[in-house]
This record gives C-alpha cells, structure tokens and sequence, in this order.
C-alpha cells in the first residue's frame, strides 16, 4: 500500500497552486493576490506597458496602495505616486491613495483581502507577515512582480519547511517582538535561508492576530522565504470583522505528523523582553542583560558600544513606534500604557501602520497620551525604518525602534538602531537611553 | 557567453541590499541613475571601490544581498558595470532578481570564494558554468538551468508571456 503522504500547512498551500513543474526544480505558481506599492512597482508596470500592450492576467487580483512615502516629499517621490495612481486607474485597479492607505502589510490584512490558503506576492520583504493568516506570502523582486501581474503566476524553486514549535505561554512582560527576535536569535540571521517557517505550538496559537503578523513580519530577517501559522478561530473571528469579510476560505492545518525538513523547539516561557545591540535582528539580548562578551567587533565598532556594557546604560537621541512589524493598533496601546502620564527625553516620533490604526488609536485618545507626553505623532507612513522619509537619522545618532531592520544606514547614514517592542520603546523615549518598561512603573511606585 | 574582469573583494557575510543601495536613492520610476551610488550604504564602501578601480566581478561571503527586496540592488551593480557575483550562498530575493538582471549568481564553497578573494582577474563562462581565476585551472559551478537562459538571453517576461493561455486553462479547472 502507497505509504500516506503527511504534508505540513505550507505543503498544503504550495500544492493546490502549482501550474505546472518546471525545469531545475522550479515551479510556475499561481499568485492569488498581488500587491504593489509606489516604490518597486512603477519599472515593471512601465515594462508591462512597452513589451505586452499594458496587458495584465487579472486587474481584481491586484491592489495597491502609496505607503513608503506617504504624502510625496518631492518631485521624484510624486512621479512614483502618480505613476501608480494613474496605472491603478488606468487598470482598474483596487487603489488606496493617502489618506485611506496604510502600510501595505498592515492595510491588506485590515481591509479582509487575505485569507487562509491564498498565495499572495509583492515587491516587498516583509509581505511574510501576511503568512500569519495562513496565506503562502512572499516577498519578491520588481521583475518577479511584474511576471506576477502579466501571468498570474511566480517561477519558484519550492522551499523546505521548517517547523518551529513555541511551547509554554510567554511571560506578561514579553511580546511577539520578543519572540520574533528570539527566533531568530536561536536558528540565526540567515538559519532560514531556504525554508519556510512554519510556526506552532501554545505560545503561538494563543497570540492574536496582530502579535502573529509581528511574529511572521520578522521571517525574512531570518532568510526564509516566508513564515505561516495555522488559521483556527483567532484568524475566523480576524477575518470576519473586516471590511471585505472574506467567506470563501477553509481553515487549513499541517496534518498530525506532517514530516518537516528541520523541527526547532523553543521555551515559550523563557521569552524575555529584548532589544538589538548588533547589525542585523539576531544580534539581541534581554534589555536587562549586557553587550555579549562573545559580540563580533564589527558589530560593536559599527554600533559604537564595548562587550560587557549594560545595555540599559546606552543612551539614545530618537526613538521610533511604527513599520510594518510594531504598528497596529495593538502596538500603540502598549506604547500608550508605558508613555500615559510621562515626558519623553529624546525626539520620539509615533506613526500607525495604517489610517484605519490611525482614526482607531484617536477614538481611543491615544494620540491625546502620546502628544501629551511629547511625542510627534502623525499620519501613517513606512516612515523612517528604510530611512527614507519622516525621520531619518543624522549620522552617528542612535535610535531604539520597533521596526525590523539594524543594518548598517538602515535608517539613515551612519546612523545606528537598536530594534525593540513598542513598550520598551516607549520607556527608553523616556528615560532617554535603552530601558525596560518596568523601570517606569517602579519610578511610578517611588514618586507616589 | 563570456563574462571576465578584475575583482572587488568584499570578505564579509551578509552584505544586505540597503548597503548595496540606500533606500533614499529608490525614488525613480525606471531601473537607471542606481550604479553612481553603489555600495554608498557600507561603512567603508566607498574606500573599497576605490581601492579596486574598474572591477565587474564581486567576491564575497554568505549570505550576499539579505535584506529588502529591491531590484535596484541588481541594477546598482549593473549600472557600475558589476556582471557576476560569487558567493557562497544568496539571499533568495537577491538571487532571483540577479537571474532576470543578467547578473551571474555564481555559488562556490567558502574555501574556493576565500582563494578567489586573492585573484586578479576571473574568467565566467556562463554556458559552460566554469570559471577561471588568473591561469588557475577551471572551476565548475552550477546554474539553475531555468534561470540559466534569462542570464544569457534575457526574457523572464517573455518566458511568462508564453505561460498565460496554460494558467488560464489552469485556473479555469480550478
């Protein structure tokens, strides 16, 4: 008798989308959805328009939106808005102009355009995150997109599948941050190259929908091609209060004993709040703990800091709440609950992920608290992350930030990044250098 | 096809795409004006340009090309005139992206691409996937036979052009 084939979640997802096989191991795969923002999508639109008569597979199975730099910071930055605004049109493309955008990884999820089974691409790195609703989601380059538009489908080697089981339940203190950098912290910077990180177990099933994107965001800061979590009533209730409330999905998990090229098991309850001291996400370490003794000297000459230095001990100029990984609206009621009541020290800039996140936080008088304490808080933007735009760093400046890349210039030219959760974040805006929420909440204790 | 020059050693890992281009140049709507500032966003980038005038083959460590997914990253490399990359491994976005640029992913064992740091010169053959540092003997590598002809030919959207009337029949039985 043929021995059952046990296929993991994205096994499942991969296999009711290929076209056909190809050569060398590829495969032509059909993309559900494709997204496209107004910086990586305007060279291959313009490309579609020369060589195939600005012909696409399914205008419906486009959306698109301005998100890197919303509104335009000048001339060359309008152009590629208009060329998008004027494509979407043209095409009769599901389009978000600023004022009803959002970063395109918080906004498809909010608007119901994904659901569990969907195969979904876009000119963007961290499109993982939308693997939190079960969906095989990737990032992809303009040229791969643009094939996505003109014929609907990717050429993809097919990835292993890597299962990352968390067991336990966080601490209360610790976040989806914490975990997502702990991650990969423990399989390495470049421990996914080559897989797909399928994420399970008790840790992950009781995060919510939010807190699972956060965890998935942060897949490709690993080198996987994505990550994917299991859809169960967490992703059903999510789904059906959006505005698109898709219907027309299936929940899908991994079969029991689905083989995995690679298993890694992680304590849940082990998690502790951390925050970056190196050059990519896996160089962290509890914000309470110290600069690893272990930490390579570049990392350190780049980041300006000595092995053994306490890590609540480093001072920072700016201080950033946003990007695709920390701005929904979970996220700024973190932030609120540390900054409720207090001043920051430093320039802290606070951006929602979306403008959707943006009206919710202000009906719930966030933007009162965060004003209140100092902070700039404004409309929703990819923002500094990518140093591009509403914050940039100066060179030699140093800011702690809840996005998701430390790299060398990241946010600006010389400039150097410490990644953490909003919470801690928000208690280092205040304190003025990297510091735990619980510092403010026992400054708190002694001042009454 | 025959892709041959002298060499920029980068001996590091993890070279990622906001060193290779900053994000702040991203801002046209064509894929030119990226080569003039290649590497700007590596500490010491501009000094190791410098240091190695006329170079069109990178040498490098793992993970080249991590990080965001930019095509600019591809481009930039272009623009200045880089044709191949050697490496012990790629990110997969930047992988992709040198394929349907023309730019030569070439992967080698860490022990091979550390020999190769040294050379002055490299000889590709695509085709043939060998190469040939200085007047060492030839050293084979492998391509993605897919892949493979976008490099030599051009024509990724070509290539999915011919693919739509099967996806539409696909998506029709669906």
């Amino acid at each position: 008798m043929r021995k059952q084939v046990r296929r993991s979640l994205f096994d499942k997802v991969w296999d009711a989308h290929v076209v056909e096989e190809l050569p060398g191991g590829n495969a032509l795969v059909f993309m559900d959805l494709v997204v496209a923002h107004e910086i990586t999508t305007p060279p291959g639109a313009i490309a579609i328009e020369k060589e195939f008569g600005d012909k696409l597979y399914e205008p419906d199975r486009i959306v698109a939106m301005i998100d890197h730099v919303a509104p335009a910071k000048d001339a060359a930055t309008a152009l590629q808005a208009q060329t998008v605004r004027t494509w979407a049109k043209r095409q009769g493309i599901r389009f978000h102009d600023i004022g009803n955008n959002g970063i395109c990884h918080v906004l498809v999820p909010e608007r119901g355009y994904v659901s569990p089974g969907m195969t979904v691409c876009c000119g963007d790195s961290h499109t993982c995150t939308l693997g939190a609703l079960g969906a095989f989601a990737l990032g992809i380059g303009t040229t791969a997109q643009a094939g996505a538009m003109l014929a609907g489908c990717l050429i993809l080697q097919r990835p292993k599948v890597m299962r990352i089981e968390i067991t336990g339940e966080l601490p209360p203190d610790a976040t989806a941050k914490d975990l997502t950098l702990s991650v990969i912290a423990t399989i390495g910077f470049r421990g996914g190259t080559g897989y797909v990180l399928e994420y399970t177990g008790s840790a992950v099933r009781a995060l919510n929908m939010e807190q699972r994107m956060t965890l998935c965001n942060m897949a490709i800061e690993a080198g996987a091609t994505t990550g994917i979590i299991a859809s169960d009533a967490t992703t059903a209730a999510y789904l059906a209060a959006t505005p698109g409330a898709p219907t027309n999905w299936t929940a899908l998990q991994a079969d029991d004993d689905a083989e995995y090229a690679a298993t890694v098991t992680i304590d849940g309850n082990a998690i502790r709040p951390v925050v970056s001291w190196g050059t990519n996400p896996g160089e962290c370490s509890p914000v309470d703990g110290i600069v690893p003794f272990d930490a390579p000297a570049e990392s350190l000459a780049y980041m300006d800091l000595q092995p053994g230095q306490a890590l609540r001990s480093i001072a920072i100029d700016q201080a950033f709440i946003g990007s695709c990984t920390n701005s929904r609206i979970g996220d700024l009621r973190a932030a609120a609950a540390v900054l409720q009541g207090q001043q920051v020290s430093v320039p802290t800039i606070i951006t929602p992920g979306s403008q959707a996140v943006r009206r919710q936080a202000e009906k719930e008088g966030l933007h009162d608290i965060f004003q209140d304490a100092g902070a700039l808080w404004t409309h929703s933007s990819c923002g500094p992350c990518l140093g591009m735009s509403m914050g940039v760093l100066a060179a030699g400046t140093r800011c702690v930030s809840s996005s998701n890349r430390n790299f060398p210039g990241r946010m600006g030219d010389g400039g150097r990044v410490h990644l953490a959760a909003p919470a801690v974040v928000a208690a280092s805006a205040i304190l003025g250098r990297i510091a735990s929420p619980a510092e403010i909440q026992a400054r708190e204790v002694v001042l009454a | 096809m025959i892709v041959e020059g002298s060499v920029l050693p980068i001996p590091r890992a993890n070279i990622d795409t906001d060193q290779i281009i900053p994000a702040h140049y991203l801002t046209r709507i064509d894929a030119d004006g990226m080569g003039e500032h290649l590497f700007e966003g590596m500490p010491d980038g501009v000094h190791l340009m410098a240091l190695h005038p006329g170079a069109s083959i990178i040498v490098t460590g793992e993970n080249f090309g991590c990080g965001s997914s930019r095509e600019h990253a591809a481009w930039a490399l272009l623009g200045r005139g880089f044709k191949a990359v050697i490496a012990p491994s790629f990110a997969r976005i930047f992988h992709e992206n040198a394929y349907n640029n023309g730019v030569v992913p070439v992967i080698l064992p860490q022990e091979t691409v550390d020999e190769l740091m040294g050379a002055r010169s490299i000889a590709i053959d695509v085709a043939g996937e060998t190469l040939r540092a200085d007047s060492g003997a030839p050293i084979p590598f492998a391509l993605d036979p897919l892949r493979k002809q976008f490099v030599l030919g051009g024509g990724f959207l070509k290539y999915l052009n011919s693919k739509i009337a099967d996806v539409r029949a696909w998506e029709a039985a669906r």
